[in-house]
Formats: structure tokens, C-alpha cells, sequence
């Protein structure tokens, strides 16, 4: 059963330019999707089309099979969250603690039991330690795992993270990333629908999805549009490492379809 | 900027971090107004002033708050102590009880203007001594939901009480964020060659402006993100909310009443003495140390 189903989503700023034109895919229900693009490809706009933060200009957004309107809109927010780029903007609440907790006030959680699922949902992002800390005590990374923590104690069906890790540095990246892996692993129910610049961040995703002004050039699995190099150079990426070693090692003769730097290095010593 | 750390809420293991922000508030309210009599003898004044600064200090060390970062804090108002000792040395009037200090020309100036200035920078400090070992000893929520409760008594002709809270809350929460991109912007200026320390008032004030414009476009993106931020996560003003954090009224709140509460008492009852009884008390209790003969 297809979870979000997107048909035909048109938008526009200004009425004239479509940021957005005539955009369809659908995301299984589980499932991890990367949605690639360049500056301006409309990406975070999307995001915020599916949230309801934007009213679309035409098309149809499928939640669940039911068609998300002005009656239904509210249902499919309280079942998103949605995670932005920048870490400080987000940050509700004076202390960890009362950030993770402004979602469940918003919800009507009984006052009683809110201690222990902050505890739980703070445990889950590494960040128990820092209840009682402030936001300018934290790191990038640390506001990041925060405001996921907010996200998920709200028990959403899909999760958006909208360059979540754009504004970390990369040891910030990459402890974001690895919560976000393992959140993907522990929750099958999740949905997580990823936009992001980081080729690394969408290796991990079972789908990938790329936008180029405004509209969906390629989707597939992140083994074939990854290994993709002149879809990526289109929208000013890379190709990942793994797979940039993996062409120059097929041109020396050794043949390999790794798709992780382990792996890769087990391929060439197969090949010895 | 970042620098500017008196005033911050930082967590502390204190008995004025426990209080109730409700009766924090109130009971800041009662000194600050205990503060404000006037008294008629220059003695008394001198001598409830010293306890005044006295009282400040136990709660500064009480509350764990630095003496250091209020002296650095205090530190930018020394123009405003000039100026008011201008205007107290320099503007004479008819209430002078003690002797001259000094002459220029024909301008006779008393020890009074000294102790006036004196006294009303003493108060000033104070004042905001008290305010900022509120703000940093109480948690910015927790001051939200004391004003809230405090404007309760508005909410039956429709007030927008929990909207005022909450914009307090967040414009207290965004404090340090702005300072810290207003030290941003500044360096970034900075380092193109504006100079925000050197020149003529208007070289002066458009380096202000180009520190002025970015940070209000900064500011205006942050509060639309910050919007977005609070709506997915279900934020709405006239829906019902419970809450994670809860003011409790304890034993602590009853010492505290009761030290603030005598203090206010004691200066009331000070204050009608000393002006309605002929004689001064603070001469009764101390001996000949005081009065209009200072």
C-alpha cells in the first residue's frame, strides 16, 4: 500500500514561474527516500507542499489513499514532522528538555508521563546528558539531534528532514546521519523522506529521487542513480567516493558493485 | 557580544533557582518598590542604602550569580552616572541640608548633589541588578507561564494572554541568537573595510545601518522559519495545551516572602518615622551618627 502518493503537484511563488511543475512519485510505507537537486531545484518547497506549510497550485497529495484537502490537511500534520536546515531557527523551548516537550504540550500528553518519554525519545538521539542544557551550549549537531528527538516523540508515520544536516560540520554530519540510519533500521513503520546535498546521507536511502528545476528528472535505487555521473554532474554533485573508486578500479581490470568502502576493499582483495 | 553573559539563564543547584518565578517576580517587584521611598534624613537613606546593597550581595551569592560579570554588565553605564551627577551638581535647588563641598564662581556646590546622584545610581543599580538575577536565575518558559498567570484575570475580555507569553518567551529564547549574529554581521562588515568604532556621526550611523538592514532580513527569516517550525509541530495559539513544566509554590517561596516581605515591612515602618517623627530613628538605634547635621 503506497503511504504518500503525489500526483501531478504544480507550484508557484509569483503565479508565473513554477518552482514546482507536474511532479509525481509515490513513498511506501518503511521506506527511506533521498530527494537530490541543486540550489533552487525546488526541494525544500516540496517539503513544505507535503506538510501543508504551502498550498499546492494543482495536483493531488494521496495520503493513506485519502486525498489531502483543506478538511484532511490538519489529519496528515499531526502524522509529519518535519525537520529544517538550520538547527538554532528551530529550537523552541529554553532548555533540551523543554524543546522536546513542545510538541507533546501541543498534543495534549498528560503532564504526568512527559518526563519519562522525553527521557526516552532523548536517550534514543544520544542527548539524556543535556536535558537541562540551553541551546547556545550545543552543537550543531546537538540542536539537530534535538529537534529529531522533538520530531519523533510526535510518532509520525513520515518524517521529512529537509537538509537536516546542511549546516553541521562534518563530524556533526555524520553522528546526525548514523541516529538518522539507525532510526530508518529500528522504526519500520517510519517513513523518512530525506532532502538533502549529501551523497553520503543518500546512499543510506532505499530511494532516490532527483529534481532539476522544478521537475523529477530521474528516481531509482541509490545503486543505479548514484552510479549515475552525468545525471549528478547535471545537478552539480558528485558522484559518492565508494563509487568514484569502484569506476577507476574497473578501469585498471578489477571489477567490483560495492557499495560500501569495506566492501570495496574485500572486492580487491578477492581480485589479488 | 557573546560575552554579555550576566543576565543569561544558566542552571544552578540554588535556592533561588527553585523559587516559584511567580513569587520571584513579586517579590522583586515589593524590593524594587521598597527601593524607591524616599527618605527625609540623609542618614537613614545612607544607612537603608548599605543595607540594600547588602541584601543584593546575599542574594547574588545565594543565587550563585557572578559579582565580576554585574560589574562588567554595569560597566556601560558610567555615562549615565556622569550625566545625572551633571544634573545634580550643576541644577541646584532648595533642599539642602548639608554643607558646601565646593565653589566654581558663583555657584556654591552642596554635599546633597553628591548624595542625591549618589543615591539614584544606587537605586538604578540595583534595579538592574535585581532584574538581571531574575532573568538569569529563572527559566525564560518559566517567566512565560508566570506572566501568563499573572495576566489571567485578562483572559475573560478576550486579551491575547497566551499569545503575549509565548512572544515574550521565544523574544527572550532569541536573546543570545541575535546577539550572536549581530556579532556576525559586525565582523563580517568589519572585514570588508566599515569601521563601527571610528568617524563622524554619520560615517558612524551608516555602518550602523549596513549592521541594521542584514540583521532585521536575518531576524525576519528566522521568525518565518521559527513559524513553520512551531506549526508542524502542532502549534496552535487557541488550542488547548498541557504543560511539562509546572510552577509549584514550596516552602522555599514561604522563606523567601517572609525575608522580602520583612524588609518591605521594615522600610515601611522606617519611612513614616522618619517623616513624620521628629526625631531621627536611625540616631535612636546608632547614636549621633546621622540627621540633617551629617
Amino acid at each position: 500500500m503506497s503511504k504518500l502518493e503525489i500526483k501531478h503537484l504544480s507550484f508557484s511563488y509569483d503565479g508565473s514561474n513554477k518552482v514546482i511543475d507536474d511532479i509525481s512519485f509515490s513513498v511506501e510505507k518503511g521506506t527511506f527516500v533521498s530527494i537530490l537537486g541543486h540550489n533552487g531545484s525546488g526541494k525544500s518547497t516540496l517539503a513544505k507542499l507535503i506538510v501543508g506549510l504551502l498550498d499546492k497550485n494543482e495536483g493531488e497529495i494521496y495520503f493513506n489513499d485519502v486525498l489531502v484537502d483543506k478538511k484532511t490537511i490538519r489529519d496528515l500534520q499531526t502524522k509529519t514532522s518535519l525537520i529544517f536546515q538550520n538547527p538554532d531557527n528551530q529550537f523552541i523551548g529554553s532548555t533540551v528538555e523543554d524543546d522536546i516537550a513542545f510538541g507533546l504540550e501541543n498534543r495534549c500528553f498528560p503532564h504526568d508521563k512527559m518526563q519519562e518519554e522525553i527521557e526516552k525519545y532523548a536517550a534514543s538521539v544520544n542527548m539524556l546528558d543535556y536535558l537541562k542544557k540551553e541551546p547556545i551550549y550545543l552543537s550543531g549537531g546537538q540542536k539537530q539531534r534535538v529537534a529529531l528527538a522533538g520530531a519523533l516523540i510526535l510518532k509520525p508515520e513520515i518524517l521529512i528532514l529537509d537538509e537536516a544536516t546542511s549546516m553541521l560540520d562534518p563530524k556533526g554530519k555524520s553522528t546526525v546521519r548514523k541516529v538518522i540510519d539507525r532510526i530508518h533500521k529500528e522504526n519500520k513503520e517510519l517513513t523518512i523522506i530525506s532532502i538533502t546535498h549529501d551523497i553520503d546521507e543518500a546512499m543510506l536511502s532505499d530511494k532516490v529521487l532527483i529534481l532539476s528545476k522544478g521537475r523529477l528528472v530521474k528516481e531509482g535505487k541509490p545503486q543505479d542513480i548514484l552510479r549515475d555521473e552525468e545525471t549528478l554532474v547535471s545537478i552539480k554533485l558528485d558522484m559518492p567516493f565508494v563509487y568514484r573508486l569502484e569506476k577507476e578500479l574497473k578501469e585498471i581490470g578489477i571489477d567490483s558493485k560495492a557499495e560500501s568502502i569495506d566492501q570495496l576493499v574485500e572486492d580487491i582483495w578477492a581480485s589479488k | 557580544m557573546s560575552s554579555m553573559t550576566f543576565g543569561r539563564y544558566s542552571f544552578r543547584e540554588t535556592f533561588i533557582h527553585h523559587l516559584d518565578a511567580r513569587n520571584k517576580i513579586f517579590l522583586m517587584i515589593l524590593f524594587m518598590v521598597g527601593i524607591f521611598f524616599q527618605f527625609e534624613m540623609w542618614s537613614t537613606a545612607l544607612i537603608m542604602s548599605g543595607l540594600y546593597l547588602l541584601i543584593l550581595i546575599v542574594i547574588m551569592l545565594i543565587s550563585r550569580v557572578s559579582l565580576w560579570s554585574l560589574f562588567k554588565s554595569l560597566s556601560g553605564l558610567w555615562i549615565l552616572i556622569i550625566f545625572l551627577m551633571a544634573i545634580y551638581i550643576f541644577i541646584p535647588n532648595n533642599n539642602y541640608y548639608l554643607p558646601t563641598a565646593f565653589k566654581v564662581g558663583s555657584l556654591e556646590v552642596k554635599w546633597d548633589a553628591f548624595c542625591q546622584s549618589g543615591y539614584i545610581i544606587m537605586r538604578l543599580i540595583l534595579m538592574i541588578s535585581l532584574t538581571m538575577i531574575l532573568t538569569s536565575t529563572t527559566k525564560p518558559m518559566d517567566m512565560t507561564y508566570a506572566f501568563e498567570w499573572y495576566m489571567t484575570p485578562l483572559k475573560p475580555i478576550r486579551f491575547p494572554v497566551h499569545e503575549i507569553a509565548m512572544t515574550l518567551s521565544i523574544a527572550l529564547r532569541f536573546i543570545p541568537t541575535l546577539l550572536d549574529e549581530t556579532e556576525r554581521i559586525m565582523k563580517a562588515q568589519a572585514s570588508r573595510g566599515v569601521d563601527f568604532n571610528h568617524g563622524g556621526v554619520f560615517k558612524r550611523f551608516r555602518s550602523i545601518i549596513s549592521l541594521i538592514i542584514p540583521l532585521f532580513i536575518s531576524a525576519l527569516e528566522r521568525s518565518e522559519e521559527l513559524a513553520n517550525a512551531m506549526i508542524v509541530r502542532g502549534y496552535d495559539p487557541k488550542a488547548k495545551r498541557t504543560r511539562y513544566r509546572l510552577l509549584k509554590f514550596s516552602w522555599r517561596d514561604i522563606i523567601a516572602f517572609l525575608f522580602i516581605g520583612a524588609i518591605f515591612a521594615g522600610i515601611i515602618v522606617l519611612f513614616v518615622f522618619d517623616r513624620k517623627e521628629p526625631v531621627d530613628i536611625v540616631n535612636l538605634i546608632f547614636g549621633q551618627i546621622g540627621g540633617k547635621g551629617f
